[in-house]
């Protein structure tokens, strides 16, 4: 009975854990190119129904993050992409192999990275596409992206 | 200058690592459309290659399509509309190949208009008409013997919600021919047909009609 209260206190404290994470911002500066101009192209030259009015981007970006502060510690990784100007977006991304591909809505974030932190730099080469409503775009935008660190 | 920029950044980015969530710290990309606005019209043959749903693209193509009829001398001025036929080889839409006119009774015309800007706008199809059609005696035939009815096959076929509308030329106008709204593909199939209510003198009449699409 002892030994069955004593469990159901360690689930309880291994639960808590994740609540207890810290997200931090990750150090991007390093990034290439850090301010990087895309033209965007619409994905259907002929719409007819149904009306698609995406425009759609890809670039590539030498991405180094700092993540020095975290380690030979676990964290997550997280590429954010908030909602902002011009409005709804998608992006997705390859990679090279050290971060993981994957795709987000603006709003959101995708996990890029899940383990030990082994070395103070992480860094690798993303082919990164942009979908934007071209009904939108009425200017340049500037798109921001952020990575974030949760810590286990 | 380079690594000046970069040590700049790092140092803000450093001095505001220790708020929590926070932009700065955010590589950006800057969106720009590379082509805002695009227009395509094809009347008879056109200049796309491949068909949209198979990855075609809108190019341009300098063929003159004619449409012509020749009626028979017992018939001529008789008041029975005369059929005209195209020697355009275009039936199928070059959205998705469907057949969508009936050649040579039928004549292609199709185009779209890709804007940027939000909203339901549209841009008119106009047609730049002579005054009259000539043979080689100088003889004249008004542009304005000529009509045509529109239509095309399928379910996006039916008359009444084509773009391009029936009518009739106005000899020695700009008319507006039908209308494309933007963002959307646009085509109809026309077939043209001479009155033939006058007795004009024998010989070949000619004419060309210049099609114009026009966006702001």
């Amino acid at each position: 009975m002892r030994s069955l209260s004593r469990l159901l206190l360690l689930m309880v404290l291994v639960a808590a854990v994740p609540a207890d994470a810290k997200t931090t911002v990750i150090d991007d500066s390093g990034t290439l190119p850090y301010d990087a101009p895309l033209v965007l192209h619409w994905q259907q030259l002929s719409p007819r129904r149904p009306v698609n009015n995406r425009m759609i981007g890809t670039l590539t970006v030498r991405v180094k993050l700092n993540v020095a502060p975290w380690l030979r510690r676990p964290g997550r990784i997280y590429l954010v992409l908030p909602a902002q100007q011009p409005g709804a977006m998608n992006a997705s991304w390859s990679t090279q192999g050290r971060l993981l591909p994957g795709r987000l809505s603006s709003g959101s974030r995708s996990l890029v990275y899940s383990g030990l932190i082994t070395t103070p730099f992480i860094e690798d080469v993303l082919q990164l596409t942009l979908e934007v409503d071209g009904t939108q775009m009425r200017q340049l935008y500037h798109v921001n992206f952020r990575f974030e660190m949760d810590e286990e | 200058m380079h690594n000046a920029s970069r040590l700049a950044r790092l140092v803000l980015c450093t001095a505001l690592l220790a708020a929590v969530s926070h932009t700065v710290c955010a590589f950006t990309v800057t969106i720009a459309p590379a082509a805002p606005k695009t227009v395509y019209l094809q009347v008879g043959v056109g200049g796309f290659t491949g068909n949209y749903n198979a990855g075609g693209t809108p190019g341009n193509n300098a063929t003159v399509n004619k449409d012509s009829v020749t009626v028979a001398a017992a018939a001529v001025g008789n008041g029975t509309p005369q059929a005209m036929t195209t020697d355009s080889t275009v039936g199928a839409s070059s959205y998705d190949g469907f057949a969508f006119c009936n050649v040579p009774a039928q004549l292609y015309i199709g185009g779209f208009y890709r804007t940027t800007t939000a909203g339901g706008g549209s841009v008119n199809v106009t047609a730049t008409v002579p005054a009259a059609l000539v043979d080689a005696g100088g003889d004249t035939l008004s542009f304005a013997r000529i009509s045509w009815t529109t239509g095309g096959n399928g379910p996006t076929g039916s008359t009444p919600t084509q773009p391009f509308p029936a009518g009739t030329f106005t000899a020695g106008a700009v008319q507006t021919v039908g209308a494309i709204a933007q963002n959307q593909w646009a085509e109809s199939c026309w077939t043209f047909s001479y009155s033939n209510t006058t007795f004009p003198a024998a010989g070949t009449y000619t004419g060309r009609v210049l099609y114009t699409l026009t966006a702001p």
